[in-house]
């Protein structure tokens, strides 16, 4: 037999940690790492423990079940255990491994670690990209959510002021500080809301209320000034998706 | 829509009714007018085939002229001249047909003895056409009849569904089954606690149930509901969600619509408590000032939630019906600051029955 599988339990719920952590004591094949109250405890406890399979629960304080999907890196096998079946077909595009409903009987338990034990033999990494596809199905986001050395830092969207494509990842500006974040400048142009930021060139992503004019610099491009006095380029395509928004320039 | 021609079966029908005072206007002109039988079926079957189709027409002032709206002597009047327009035309038309067979050879009588019948034919005609408005009034009330019935069930099952609805609105579907993980979670670690957990699910839902086809409860049997649902709400969030409760002594009698308190107090958990990671405590305030009752109930909420979550389905239901109830006598405010959120519902002070 192979090695046991190391889960980590993510519920607000002391009774619903308690009910998994039963159910899965009365299996061989399971072993509980850890237990989280919240995400940010999840967060902490999953980079720190690396568990293969994260029963997690929807909605939690502070941060939901997907925002901590989204901050777990490398990501491990995911059953989402939820009382709310409207999330379901969201976490499939997330490449969740199942999705229980609250109560579940233990069958169906069974079937979710017999998923996640495949996946896990597989060693199947699930790719950054299904992140961004769930949020485009969604409404645009309105915090992003950042892994730093101090822990989870949650930056509401309206503190953006441009974001800015790196080699395999992007930096959030935002009041003069920098964010790095692993995500491609697409993917967060995805989840962004249109109406408020705007690509202006290939590797910049402005939020318009920063915009304060636009200067002619070459044929074919401009810099755009902001009210913090930086400077971005903007490119031709740029341009005229700023003017569909705001009108002539 | 007429509403002989619109159903095929009712077409039928009368076209078949028709059959016999064709036979009967064939014998009438036989033996009333001595004609012989080729004469009198020759006449007497295209006139009925018409009179059936002019009978149609009475349809038009019946429909113009509802009976209880309509004074009697326009009634007559216009009826009247309806059936005297009718058999003239009718008799006119029977003429020409008439004329028309006296040029087929064996029915050369047959404008003789049309001319003779003309004045019985005539009164004929006005009485059939009588006799056609008297089936088509009977036709339309059977039809008010049956849109009243309609009317009536359709008024019950919108208030069935409505009542249905409110209850569905007011019980969110997630608190059955997070309060049915907790139990399934202490059947096996505290069989006692599991037990006493189903106890207050059932009275919660019996006690909803019976309250909730009331329109006005007793404030005693509402905080009631709302200490069970809270009790239960406390098995799962445990000591993250902590209550303070304060009711006015002089306040359990009044009157208060059922289920006014428990969405409140669900908001309270769901957009509040919920929300934070140490919890908090929900203040539940009832007072009686004066000619008013009220409502207060206070909770932290995190501030860094966004906006769009903290709008309850609940509060615009509590609303809509505070509004229906009592229209402008009650009123609804809600208050955010500093991190604390708060209801507050002020109504009238009434005994309850």
């Amino acid at each position: 037999m192979s090695d046991p599988l190391r889960a980590l339990i993510v519920d607000d719920e002391e009774l619903a940690r308690g009910l998994l952590r039963e159910l899965l004591a009365e299996r061989g094949d399971v072993e509980v790492v850890g237990e989280a109250a919240n995400g940010f405890e999840a967060v902490k406890a999953c980079a720190e423990l690396r568990p293969d399979v994260v029963f997690l629960d929807i909605q939690m304080p502070k941060l939901s079940g997907f925002e901590v999907l989204e901050l777990l890196e490398p990501r491990p096998a995911v059953v989402f255990v939820t009382a709310y079946d409207e999330h379901a077909l969201r976490a499939f595009e997330v490449n969740a491994v199942d999705y229980l409903l609250k109560p579940f009987p233990s069958e169906r338990l069974a079937a979710a670690i017999a998923r996640a034990a495949e996946r896990v033999r597989r060693r199947e990494e699930l790719p950054a990209g299904p992140l961004a596809a769930a949020a485009r199905s969604g409404q645009p986001i309105e915090r992003v959510l950042l892994r730093e050395e101090s822990g989870v830092v949650i930056l509401p969207v309206e503190q953006i002021d441009w974001v800015e494509a790196r080699d395999d990842s992007v930096c959030f500006h935002a009041a003069g500080r920098k964010h790095r974040k692993t995500q491609t400048l697409g993917e967060v142009e995805a989840q962004l809301d249109r109406q408020r930021f705007v690509r202006i060139h290939r590797s910049v992503l402005l939020n318009v209320a920063r915009l304060q004019r636009l200067e002619p610099y070459a044929k074919d491009s401009w810099v755009a000034i902001l009210g913090s006095g930086a400077r971005l380029p903007v490119s031709r395509a740029g341009r005229k998706r700023l003017e569909e928004l705001l009108g002539a320039l | 829509m007429h509403p002989i021609l619109a159903d095929r079966r009712r077409l039928a029908l009368y076209l078949g009714a028709w059959v016999p005072i064709a036979a009967l206007l064939a014998g009438l002109l036989t033996v009333g007018m001595r004609s012989p039988w080729p004469e009198s079926t020759a006449l007497a079957l295209p006139l009925a085939a018409l009179a059936a189709f002019l009978s149609l027409a009475a349809w038009y002032p019946v429909r113009a002229l509802p009976p209880e709206r309509t004074g009697f002597g326009r009634l007559i009047g216009a009826v009247g001249v309806g059936a005297l327009l009718s058999s003239a035309l009718w008799i006119g038309l029977g003429l020409g047909w008439a004329s028309l067979l006296g040029r087929v050879p064996g029915l050369e009588t047959a404008p003789q003895v049309f001319a003779a019948a003309l004045p019985l034919l005539f009164a004929v005609g006005l009485l059939l056409f009588l006799l056609a408005v008297a089936v088509h009034y009977l036709l339309a009330a059977i039809a008010r009849a049956h849109e009243a019935e309609r009317r009536a069930l359709a008024a019950q099952v919108h208030a069935r569904e409505a009542e249905l609805r409110a209850l569905k609105a007011q019980l969110d579907p997630h608190f059955l089954f997070n309060s049915l993980n907790s139990v399934a979670a202490l059947a096996g670690s505290d069989p006692r606690a599991a037990r006493r957990m189903c106890l207050l699910l059932a009275g919660f839902l019996r006690k909803s149930l019976s309250l909730g086809a009331q329109e006005l409860v007793p404030l005693s049997e509402e905080l009631y509901l709302a200490e069970t649902y809270l009790a239960i709400e406390q098995v799962r969030f445990g000591d993250r969600l902590r209550v303070e409760t304060h009711v006015d002594e002089d306040a359990q009698s009044l009157a208060v619509p059922p289920l006014l308190l428990q969405p409140l107090l669900e908001n309270a958990i769901r957009h509040g408590i919920a929300h934070r990671l140490e919890g908090g405590t929900i203040e539940l305030a009832v007072r009686r000032r004066g000619g008013e009752l009220d409502v207060l109930v206070r909770n932290p909420c995190d501030g860094d939630r966004p906006a769009a979550a903290s709008t309850g389905v609940g509060l615009r239901n509590v609303r809509g019906r505070l509004e229906a109830l009592y229209g402008h006598r009650a009123a609804v405010a809600t208050h955010e600051e500093g991190g604390e959120y708060q209801v507050q519902i002020v109504l009238p002070a009434e005994p309850a029955a």
